[in-house]
């Protein structure tokens, strides 16, 4: 490095340092932020992983859009009429059925559907 | 943590996009991205209506900016003048100075393009008392670009809510950084020229 570059650097240390330091910090998220990027890009690029499996959060619309299954398919496996909007989770609670159990009806009933 | 913010959305609906959208104006750690791309998804899946959630992401936005805009105004009206070295007051009003010139065009990308920013200008342009028509506008403008994307994303692909989320996250985590970063080093460029003046 020559000799005017390093004055340069120190004089920036000593007189602005914040600055300095900001501008290390800043340049070190970005590159997280580009690694982060490429390994979602990554992950995600596979179809396998987009394949959300029907979890909690879940409303019955949403697994019927998301299954492209007839909302009624849904509606028929569940235990209770839900009140608008409800999750799995609610319902699962509100029924007294074991989430995973639920999930697994559901699972069963848009398998069912989707069979010729 | 993402599982646990989808399952509030169709739960609280419109209340909760209206305040994620609020309080993300004012630098609080909201997700608001995963609420409104969510809250787009529930919305394709019949769950929440289309428009009624991006009016209500809208109005959410602007209310959080003009409230970032008044408590830099009035944080600045207590502050001013305290505690700055001359050298420093200097370098405040140069920035000040630079913000009254590029206002609209910082005002507009921070809302949606550099939207991890975007709390941080509503303050600085209270406190430098930038013109608030224009701040009003050029915010607006920038909101509905933002709630557009989010909540037009989220309904496009309701399906691929997560991955979006993780995706869009790193992209503007990344611009905001690299914007930072630059802004940084043109001012510290300035300051190796000024040094060689003085």
């Amino acid at each position: 490095m020559s000799a005017p570059r390093v004055t340069a650097l120190r004089y920036l240390w000593t007189h602005h340092r914040w600055g300095m330091i900001g501008f290390g910090a800043a340049l070190m998220l970005a590159l997280l932020f580009a690694v982060r990027l490429t390994v979602f890009t990554i992950y995600w690029a596979d179809p396998a992983h987009r394949n959300q499996p029907i979890a909690g959060w879940m409303t019955p619309g949403y697994i019927a859009r998301s299954y492209d299954v007839d909302a009624a398919v849904i509606r028929a496996a569940l235990p209770i009429t839900p009140s608008a909007r409800s999750t799995l989770a609610e319902i699962a609670e509100r029924s007294s059925i074991p989430l995973p159990v639920l999930l697994t009806h559901i699972e069963d009933a848009i398998r069912a559907a989707a069979a010729p | 943590m993402t599982e646990t913010v989808l399952a509030l959305v169709p739960s609280y609906g419109l209340l909760l996009v209206a305040l994620g959208t609020f309080f993300s104006c004012l630098a609080l750690p909201v997700p608001s991205s995963l609420i409104m791309l969510s809250a787009g998804g529930f919305a394709a899946a019949g769950d929440l209506v289309l428009w009624q959630v991006g009016a209500t992401a809208l109005i959410g936005a602007i209310a959080g900016d003009q409230m970032g805009y008044l408590i830099g105004r009035y944080a600045a009206q207590h502050l001013r003048g305290r505690g700055l070295s001359a050298r420093r007051a200097a370098l405040m009003a140069r920035a000040e100075a630079k913000l009254h010139e590029n206002a609209a065009m910082a005002v507009f990308f921070s809302r949606w393009l550099v939207s991890p920013l975007g709390p941080y200008v509503n303050f600085a342009g209270g406190a430098a008392r930038i013109d608030w028509r224009g701040f009003t506008r050029a915010g607006a403008a920038g909101e509905v670009v933002w709630v557009t994307l989010y909540v037009g994303l989220g309904a496009a692909f309701a399906d691929d809510i997560v991955a979006l989320a993780d995706m869009l996250g790193n992209a503007s985590g990344l611009i905001a950084a690299g914007v930072v970063a630059g802004a940084l080093a043109l001012w510290l460029r300035a300051a190796l020229r000024h040094r060689s003046i003085a």
